[in-house]
């Protein structure tokens, strides 16, 4: 087996080596700057949340001080959703920038307002991030691919591999110890930035230890994959350059090929209601409203929420609740349609998931921004969540509008807040 | 000159007969031509959807009944962006903004429904795009052609043999150049088709020609980065391990590394956070369904004056209306404002990563190719200010069909009773105001003087390489 | 009779349905330098090579030391030490730096002192010792090469055309080495296709043409090997 000293050996070796140190510095510096633009990124993020909330509560607060019935105080007042990244957001941005992260929504239809976002920059998402997921599912291969794709060959082309081979203990253990100490080295470069990002942020340690192990085990595996290419049994009279270009067909494979194509066959197997439908399904019923009899709406609205039934009379051809109950009824006529984009979206995340298997580096990618909470399945949590604060925002409306009651300031204070509390107070979503 | 041709068939009969050379050749081009056929049918079918759902959007808005016209500024409209023709070719930032736009009164809504959202996420690294496949993968496929081209000839001494027999290095290096350009040509032909197809659906060949002149320079570019390294080195791995480190670093480090510099060096607030100060420059302006908000107090009395009158129901117009006019011009003017230094700041963000295209030619290109194409943030731009001219129209239409046409009596009474309130209506023929909208990104001139700057970063490249292969003549050791 | 150290029994090697070695048989003993001779392509590297495991026998057997090269390749390794025909070693290293790494592949630590020891009696000039081997003459890379044999201390050592572009004066100092080695209880194996350098210094030295052993000639008593006799064998085939 490998034995430390071998480590050692091959460690004082390769230190010397210009080649390998320049290019160990260079991976060490694209790590930091990886981690420092994801650092910076989570940092702006997370400001612009602390700003948003101050803005929100005054803007709400301005707006519900000059109101003076319920209605309106719903009509007028905006709530500020948003989801954090979390700590180890940094290290894996991705699908942050095109799956909205705050959404500002009031209490008409949401089917009206989630689809609105507020995304990144169309041409840096276009573009792409360099984060630390991208440098370790995309570069990382290439950078093994570089390291060691020659390790054998070099030194048959140099002429040194037989009296080498004649003068180790043993060939394998050679050619072993020579990759796990560049692998290793490689590691270490990319991962002290990453663990220094980490400390700055403080994720948790069963978060790091996993993305260690996601980074270590891709590692691992390109590693292997190059060892076995390289392999003089199979290519013994291969020159550096063939092995090399057989490796990054590989990469092109499992990065560009699997990936691309697979997109292509599940946009067609996938079947999904067009978006636009949803809005206009829903800006249909909402505008119908106005011109169909009082009736029609509250049968709509009372086969959901049949506690009112004896509170829909109207005194004059609007009233806030009725308003409201066919706002209601628009997110329920357009609520088959959102479903199936969602679970279209759904749908397409897992498939893609099965499709990672047989891709590691969109494997490593997957895996990495769910340990960091931002892929799709945690964005479409977060548009859940808004969903459910959106009705909890009804659920405390409904008796104000229907009661009643003589308006107060004192009975809004009880308004629910996003992230707040808010799994007790949600009604059942949409 | 035949010796220069010599030489090019020389290296071309040297790629047929060891395979590897004509595998990645065929095998590039075979990628190439099913992204061109695959796209350009996504593409079309995009094309026809959007065009589809725009005529429905337009007709359902001319077939709704008589209303209160106000209801219809509420009722809104949709715009749906129409593919340019060029982007079968280059789908740039189509893909990651919204395609449609829901435009109603007092509001600028953001484009909706990006690809991407709707995406199985397999995509952000690459795409089955031609422009992805020329911009990075091209230049893999000219380095795995071609890293051998002279330090093959060292190795085997063919070089000096040459030399002896009185063969220039020029003669050696334009001939292998021209063999490496022929492999380039030949993955730039499926895109040159599909450019000619663009033209033939209506794009300009000015465009389309600067185009490919574009991407021509860009295989130009890599042949000659491929062949100096090759003259430079003294081993074929050398010369491959330096060549795929440069691809690595160009293709694929540089782009993001400018994407991450530009959104760290200058982060956007975003639209959420713009809005406030939005809304705080809004409330200053009044309640335009408020005719009554003290704010249009000056508006009134010039309208007294004007017409002769003591009070707003001695106006021969509709009050209301007029209010609901005056209001949006107000608040569009506010929202047009945010939404110009949004734009700009979008703008000037991209152009810090577009920037970088003085760093790496795949920047360069893919700037000028999104641009010329008609897929830029400036083509989005345009979508999005044509789509708030036609907004701001079409409210505006309905505002003055209110003003004009409904009574301010009957408009005031219109929540008492359901006859009121069916009084209070409109022909429905007035929903004729909105105009039909169909979007074409800007003219091919305007696209290329925006592109220019990144066709100068494409010269400049072609500079950079021209005298890197003149050093690298004078240095290539035999 | 002295213990057999390396020995072939009808040893055959195919290369691509091409017989590069014809059932070869031969014994070396210890202390013993044997020298291979032959021409260009008559196999005498593919022979030398079996010996260390780097090309495989389609055919008979190759042992070193009562092993057998075919399952016990890894133990031979440790026993052996190879001089190859163009050394070739590493260029960012100092010469002492490349036996020290070479020392350690084998396992084995030498103090400073005995590598310039040996560097000393390889007669490797002082000076470049601490230089970078990328300034090495193909003679001087050779004498590191050699030093580094020595220091293996291994009981067999296989050379692989050693004198093969040395000037005169390093023939000479090679020479004189290997019978001071050889004195020593060291059994050389050579293959060369330097007829007058092998005769100085072999005890026994066996032509090889075509794959197959067609002479073998001896040393009678302290005198060198008949030098014309094995040239005449040898231009005759090579003719």
């Amino acid at each position: 087996m490998i034995s430390f000293s071998d480590l050692k050996r091959e460690a004082a070796f390769l230190s010397k080596q210009r080649y390998v140190v320049f290019f160990l510095l260079v991976a060490l510096a694209l790590s930091i700057f990886s981690v420092w633009s994801g650092v910076a990124e989570t940092r702006a993020q997370i400001d612009t949340i602390e700003r948003l909330l101050e803005k929100d509560a005054i803007d709400r607060e301005d707006a519900l001080s000059k109101q003076s019935d319920y209605g309106s105080a719903a009509y007028y007042s905006f709530h500020l959703t948003y989801s954090e990244p979390s700590p180890m957001a940094f290290a894996a941005m991705g699908q942050r920038d095109i799956y909205p992260w705050k959404h500002r929504v009031r209490m008409l239809a949401i089917e009206g307002q989630i689809y609105e976002t507020d995304a990144d920059n169309p041409e840096l998402s276009f573009l792409g991030r360099f984060d630390f997921a991208f440098l370790i599912s995309v570069l990382l291969p290439l950078f093994v691919i570089l390291l060691l794709h020659d390790l054998r060959s070099s030194e048959r082309e140099a002429g040194r591999f037989d009296l080498l081979i004649v003068t180790a203990k043993e060939e394998k253990q050679l050619w072993l110890s020579r990759a796990l100490t560049m692998s290793l080295a490689l590691a270490l470069v990319l991962l002290i930035p990453f663990l220094i990002g980490v400390l700055v942020t403080g994720a948790s340690a069963t978060e790091i230890g996993l993305m260690l192990l996601v980074v270590l085990g891709h590692l691992g595996l390109w590693t292997i994959i190059t060892l076995f290419i390289g392999n003089p049994k199979r290519s013994s009279s291969q020159s550096s350059a063939r092995i090399a270009s057989r490796l990054l067909a590989v990469w092109l494979l499992f990065t560009v090929l699997i990936p691309v194509g697979s997109d292509t066959v599940i946009n067609e197997l996938v079947e999904s209601p067009s978006g636009g439908e949803i809005v206009l399904t829903q800006r249909e019923a909402v505008n119908d409203a106005w011109d169909v009899p009082f009736s029609e709406t509250w049968r709509a609205f009372l086969a959901t929420h049949p506690e009112w039934e004896s509170k829909t009379s109207m005194n004059s051809q609007f009233e806030w609740k009725w308003y409201y109950a066919f706002q209601q009824v628009g997110d329920q006529k357009a609520a088959e349609l959102s479903h199936g984009y969602r679970e279209a979206t759904q749908q397409k995340d897992t498939v893609a998931s099965i499709v990672a298997l047989f891709s590691p580096p969109m494997l490593t990618q997957r895996l990495m921004s769910s340990i960091a909470g931002t892929n799709i399945s945690s964005s479409l949590a977060y548009e859940q969540r808004v969903r459910d604060y959106h009705a909890s925002l009804r659920s405390f409306y409904y008796p104000l509008l229907f009661n009643d009651g003589e308006f107060s300031h004192q009975a809004l204070s009880g308004m629910p807040i996003f992230g707040e509390s808010q799994a007790n107070e949600a009604e059942s979503s949409d | 000159m035949s010796v220069i041709k010599q030489i090019m068939w020389d290296e071309w009969r040297y790629w047929q007969r060891t395979r590897l050379a004509i595998t990645v050749i065929i095998t590039g081009v075979v990628l190439i031509v099913a992204s061109v056929i695959v796209n350009a049918i996504g593409i079309q079918h995009a094309k026809h959807e959007r065009e589809h759902l725009q005529h429905a959007a337009e007709s359902r808005f001319a077939e709704q009944p008589d209303r209160h016209p106000h209801r219809m500024v509420h009722y809104g409209h949709y715009v749906f962006r129409t593919p340019s023709p060029l982007s079968i070719i280059e789908p740039g930032v189509d893909s990651f903004t919204g395609t449609s736009i829901f435009l109603e009164g007092h509001r600028q809504n953001t484009a909706m429904f990006a690809d991407q959202r709707q995406s199985s996420g397999l995509t952000r690294f690459s795409s089955l795009a031609p422009s992805f496949l020329v911009q990075v993968l091209a230049p893999l496929f000219i380095v795995l052609v071609g890293y051998a081209s002279i330090t093959r000839e060292k190795e085997a001494g063919t070089l000096n043999i040459m030399m002896t027999q009185g063969v220039s290095k020029r003669h050696v290096l334009t001939g292998k150049l021209f063999a490496l350009l022929g492999a380039g040509l030949l993955l730039l032909l499926p895109m040159i088709l599909a450019s000619l197809w663009a033209s033939f659906r209506g794009e300009s060949s000015l465009v389309t020609g600067s185009y490919i002149v574009g991407y021509l320079l860009y295989i130009l570019v890599w042949s000659g980065v491929v062949l100096g390294v090759s003259a430079l080195s003294h081993k074929s791995s050398a010369s491959f391990a330096g060549l795929i480190g440069l691809w690595v670093v160009l293709c694929i480090l540089v782009p993001r590394i400018g994407s991450s510099t530009a959104a760290a060096l200058e982060p956007s607030p975003g639209k959420l956070e713009a809005d406030f100060a939005v809304l705080e420059e809004l409330r200053k302006l009044g309640d335009g369904h408020n005719a009554s908000d003290p704010a249009f107090e000056q508006l009134k009395s010039n309208l007294l004056a004007q017409y002769g009158v003591e009070t707003v129901e001695e106006l021969p117009i509709n009050f209301r209306g007029t209010v609901a006019q005056y209001s949006e011009k107000k608040l569009t003017d506010v929202l047009n404002d945010f939404a110009e230094i949004r734009m700009q700041e979008e703008l000037s963000q991209a152009q810090i990563a577009r920037h970088f295209g003085w760093l790496s030619p795949a920047v360069a290109i893919r700037s000028f190719s999104m641009i010329v194409a008609g897929t830029s943030l400036e083509t989005h731009h345009r979508f999005l200010r044509e789509a708030e001219t036609l907004r701001f129209e079409f409210v505006q239409s309905l505002n003055k069909v209110h003003q004009d046409k409904l009574d301010y009596q009957v408009d005031m009474n219109r929540s008492k009773s359901a006859e009121t309130s069916k009084a209070a209506r409109v022909d429905a023929s007035n929903w004729s105001v909105l105009s039909s909208f169909s979007f074409v990104p800007e003219a091919g001139g305007v696209r290329l003087v925006q592109g220019g700057t990144y066709g100068v970063q494409l010269l400049f490249w072609f500079g950079v390489v021209v005298l890197f292969l003149n050093l690298a003549m004078r240095r290539m050791s035999e | 009779m002295r213990e057999e150290m390396v020995v072939a029994s009808s040893l055959s090697v195919t290369f691509e349905q091409h017989k590069v070695l014809d059932g070869v048989s031969f014994k070396v003993g210890e202390g013993e330098v044997f020298a291979l001779l032959g021409g260009n392509g008559a196999g005498k590297s593919t022979a030398l090579k079996s010996f260390l495991g780097t090309v495989t026998p389609s055919g008979g057997s190759a042992s070193v030391m009562g092993l057998s090269v075919a399952s016990q390749i890894d133990v031979i390794r440790q026993k052996v030490a190879y001089l190859p025909e163009s050394v070739m070693l590493y260029g960012h290293l100092t010469g002492v730096e490349n036996i020290e790494y070479f020392l350690s592949l084998a396992g084995i630590t030498s103090a400073k002192d005995k590598i310039e020891s040996a560097l000393k009696r390889v007669a490797l000039q002082q000076d470049a010792w601490y230089r970078s081997l990328s300034n090495y003459s193909k003679g001087m890379r050779q004498k590191t090469a050699i030093a580094l044999a020595l220091l293996r201390e291994a009981p067999v050592l296989f050379l692989d055309e050693p004198t093969s572009g040395l000037d005169p004066s390093a023939i000479d100092e090679f020479n004189q080495l290997i019978t001071t080695l050889a004195s020593e209880g060291s059994t050389i194996f050579m293959v060369s296709h330097d007829v007058y350098g092998a005769c100085q210094i072999a005890h026994r030295i066996g032509l090889l043409d075509k794959g197959k052993i067609v002479g073998m000639f001896e040393r009678e008593g302290d005198n060198p090997i008949d030098t014309e006799a094995v040239h005449a064998s040898f231009s005759k085939r090579n003719g």
